[in-house]
């Protein structure tokens, strides 16, 4: 777990709207190792979907990268030329997405599509990419894959779509795949299904997850690794267990607080006071501020940097860095 | 197959129907008679005229023996030319067919690259340039844009015959004028279903994949914005079958819309009702031949 597959270096990717520059991912720092899952969480607006995007390059206007780096094997992401890049998309790094019913192109074959990255990233002739999109339907556990290969989106149920999602990200073995709330849209049921698979797919083919999820039951599930990014900014980092067992940061506690738990089933269910607020109405210190329960006059005024607690665990606040301050 | 079927048939009252209208319009219209003889004419001729016509009868007699001709393929003789009615409207039928499909084609070769080549790069001065395009083609009257046309490049560049119909290159000029205007609407259409499209998720899907552009835009968007595309085509098309009478006046086109606009003139009711059938059957057909293909283009349509 020593070698760095993916490292995310104070990327920043700003929004030039009329309104006025939205810093959606601000000075976002992360590693991935090989074989490793690291889960990005954090309500809607916190900027994860914009991290995985621009790893992918696939920010639209009037977004653009402005900053830092992506290093991916050994290459600045940021940097390569557009032509490079196409070809580690869908083939190093591939892409699963949030809505399955919308993410397939209606008008084509699920082979069409299918067969499309591995014709074109593995250089295969149409019948040997038939032969294995239909093997990568086999593996995503998908009943009479060569029936399903010649047909159309609108014939699959929601589960089966992501499925054949699973199956195109999957098809070129990458080595990254993004998985931008791959369970969010489908029935409870089926995200089981769905978390069980793609955790058997990368197991065997030794591919590395990052798991973009507002869910923390997935990513107790899923993930080795968790940061949670709250405003643009990662608030905490730390390992699954560590951030489950002692979690620090107020969001993050919070988070937590908000998620229903089976064996408490008496504890009255807490959600954040307030809401997260829009791009222009952030407060000037810790983004936090407004909403955070333990917030102080400091934290108005100056934004805490991430600081390293302890051997793998950062967290951005005042409260901790006080503590860190004390210590020494 | 069944459907085709069904849809086939239901042409066959459809075209009664329009039948009956274009009868009766026609009929309340006046007495062609009138028209036919000289003003000072006797009313022992006009009468005379008027019995051997059959126009005395009552309206059911008259409608009864149009029907029943109009079965055989019968549509009456022109009052005007003397000749059978649908003999001379198929006459002319051949020279509208060739503008209408060449104007669409001009329209289409024009609309088609400049429709999604502004939806790719909105905003931008191409784009800017496309829609003032559009606007000016949509703004500009045919025969205006007919007679600036043959001052251009018949009158003054020498280039091309003024008017008529022959060669090929009696066709370019009309087929430009009736296209412009066409090509201004499609562009418009076809450049906001293409916005649409490419805000689509599968788009994000088609890019992550690894796809080069191109085959993002073209296969993947623009296969999904034929639906609409092909209906103003068919619409279009029918429209100019039915009325190009100005453009077929500026350059002395021999179509069917010269032809109806003189029989109504003359109520020379054999010739309007051959005329409008002819353009009803061909309306109907353009929107058989669209409906087929949507099934083709998009396979979430399906009709029982």
């Amino acid at each position: 777990m020593n070698d760095i597959l993916l490292e995310v270096k104070q990327l920043k990717t700003y929004f030039f709207t009329e309104d006025g520059i939205v810093p959606a991912v601000d000075d976002v720092s992360f590693n991935i190792h090989k074989g490793e899952t690291v889960a990005i969480v954090g309500e809607s607006g916190s900027g994860k979907s914009v991290t995985s995007l621009s790893i992918m390059r696939l920010i639209e206007e009037p977004g653009k990268i402005v900053g830092g780096e992506i290093n991916f094997e050994g290459i600045n992401l940021n940097k390569v030329p557009r032509m490079k890049m196409r070809e580690i998309r869908g083939n190093r790094i591939a892409m699963v997405f949030q809505e399955p019913l919308t993410s397939l192109n209606p008008v084509f074959t699920v082979g069409n599509q299918l067969a499309e990255s591995i014709k074109l990233h593995q250089k295969k002739s149409k019948k040997e990419a038939r032969e294995i999109g239909i093997e990568m339907l086999r593996k995503v556990g998908i009943a009479r894959p060569d029936k399903v290969y010649d047909q159309y989106p609108h014939a699959l149920s929601g589960g089966m779509r992501q499925r054949v999602m699973i199956a195109m990200a999957l098809s070129c073995s990458p080595k990254l795949l993004i998985a931008d709330e791959p369970t969010t849209a489908l029935d409870v049921t089926i995200q089981a299904q769905i978390l069980r698979l793609m955790r058997d797919l990368i197991k065997e083919l030794d591919t590395s997850i990052l798991l973009i999820t507002h869910d923390l039951g997935v990513v107790a599930e899923m993930a080795d690794t968790v940061v949670v990014m709250y405003g643009g900014q990662v608030v905490e980092k730390a390992d699954v267990f560590t951030l489950f067992k002692e979690p620090k940061h107020p969001y993050t506690k919070g988070l937590m607080d908000s998620s229903p738990k089976i064996h408490e089933w008496n504890e009255e269910l807490v959600s954040i006071p307030g809401t997260v607020p829009s791009p222009f109405e952030f407060p000037i210190g810790c983004k936090f501020a407004d909403r955070c329960p333990h917030v102080m006059n400091k934290c108005k005024e100056e934004i805490p940097s991430l600081i390293e607690i302890r051997k793998g665990q950062e967290v951005r606040c005042w409260l901790h860095s006080e503590k860190v301050v004390d210590l020494e | 197959m069944n459907y085709f079927i069904k849809r086939v048939l239901e042409i066959i009252p459809v075209l009664f129907i329009i039948s009956f209208i274009v009868f009766v319009l026609v009929f309340v219209a006046g007495d062609p008679v009138a028209l036919l003889l000289p003003e000072d004419a006797p009313e022992e001729a006009v009468e005379t005229l008027r019995t051997s016509l059959g126009l005395d009868d009552p309206f059911y007699v008259q409608y009864g023996r149009y029907v029943v001709n109009m079965l055989q393929g019968d549509f009456g003789d022109s009052f005007r030319y003397g000749q059978d009615a649908m003999s001379l409207v198929l006459e002319r039928l051949p020279a509208t067919l060739e503008l209408a499909i060449a104007s669409i084609l001009v329209a289409i070769m024009i609309a088609i690259p400049l429709g999604i080549w502004s939806s790719t790069k909105k905003n931008s001065s191409i784009d800017l340039v496309a829609t003032g395009a559009a606007v000016l083609g949509k703004a500009m009257p045919n025969f205006w844009l007919g007679i600036m046309l043959i001052l251009l490049f018949s009158v003054t560049l020498d280039m091309l015959p003024v008017s008529g119909r022959g060669s090929f290159s009696h066709l370019i000029l009309p087929a430009i004028t009736l296209g412009t205007g066409i090509a201004a609407e499609m562009t418009r259409l076809i450049r906001s279903s293409m916005l649409e499209t490419l805000s689509q998720d599968y788009i994000r899907t088609a890019k992550s994949k690894g796809l080069r552009t191109g085959i993002v835009v073209y296969k993947h968007a623009f296969r999904n914005t034929l639906v609409p595309v092909v209906t103003i085509i068919a619409l279009q098309t029918s429209t100019l079958i039915g009325g190009t009478l100005i453009t077929e006046t500026v350059f002395a086109w021999p179509g069917i819309g010269q032809l109806l606009i003189q029989a109504v003139n003359t109520r020379d009711m054999a010739i309007v009702q051959a005329c409008v059938m002819v353009i009803a059957f061909f309306v109907i057909v353009m929107n058989l031949i669209a409906d087929l293909l949507y099934q083709v283009l998009d396979p979430r349509i399906r009709y029982k």
